[in-house]
């Protein structure tokens, strides 16, 4: 199947630091390993988990083998990178701001007590688009006193990126 | 475990992260906060480069003085 995966930009994995062999006329190398959650295996995003990995390069990857489906993840056996996906490095900082402003709009519609939440959003840009995405989540969580409202805005930003990356949320 | 973690809960599972010990739920958690938090990232690789150099030294070639005065801060650690 199809799937997601955010690298570093020099290729390397964010968490293990595997250096992966990046397409270029054709698909990178396929990789193999075990398949063991957080531990083992090729790990990357369905594009509704998208909001919750975001990082500085993003990749179009075909997983094979056992595959492993988690709330925010899957891990296959087998796994290779098939493109590049240029319109992130052409939209993460239009998806940092639009996190931002959904942000600013969600305090700005909340009571009074939680006005002190808009203070964290501008000086929280420069980190990126993944707190970004983060703090306008964890606002709708605060303010509607539910997880729910996390995972909802956290849908909504992987709407957002379906439709500006040109991908299918089935995916 | 929420919906995911915060600054504190990365000091208090970085060890079991590092030996692999969380369940796969936290262990996600652990990561997705990584993701964003860069003073994090700084914190597990301070750690992880600990855990490497730290588990290169043997009992035998800690200075009996240097042992000593581990224990007693061990000792003091505990009572307080």
């Amino acid at each position: 199947m199809i799937a997601y995966k955010f690298l570093r930009a020099d290729g390397s994995s964010v968490f293990t630091s595997f250096d992966w062999p990046l397409p270029a006329s054709g698909p990178g190398a396929w990789v193999e390993a075990p398949a063991d959650p957080c531990r083992s295996g090729i790990h990357a995003c369905r594009v509704a988990d998208l909001p919750y990995w975001a990082g500085r390069t993003l990749y179009e990857i075909e997983l094979g083998g056992e595959l492993i489906e988690q709330p925010t993840k899957l891990i296959g056996t087998r796994g290779r990178l098939v493109r590049r996906v240029a319109a992130w490095d052409e939209q993460r900082d239009a998806y940092t701001r639009m996190c931002a402003d959904r942000a600013h709009e969600l305090v700005g519609a909340a009571p009074p007590e939680f006005s002190h939440w808009d203070s964290v959003v501008e000086p929280s840009i420069p980190e990126g688009p993944a707190l970004l995405g983060f703090v306008a989540a964890r606002i709708a969580e605060e303010i509607a006193g539910s997880a729910d409202a996390y995972h909802a805005e956290r849908k909504r930003q992987a709407g957002w990126l379906a439709k500006r990356l040109g991908l299918s949320i089935v995916a | 475990m929420g919906e995911h973690i915060t600054c504190q809960e990365v000091v208090e599972l970085v060890t079991d992260y590092l030996e692999r010990a969380l369940p796969s739920d936290e262990a996600t958690l652990f990561e997705q906060h990584l993701n964003f938090c860069d003073g994090c990232v700084v914190y597990v690789e301070q750690m992880r480069s600990t855990v490497v150099n730290v588990g290169r030294v043997r009992e035998e070639d800690v200075p009996p003085e240097a042992k000593d005065r581990l224990m007693a801060a061990f000792r003091e650690w505990r009572r307080t």
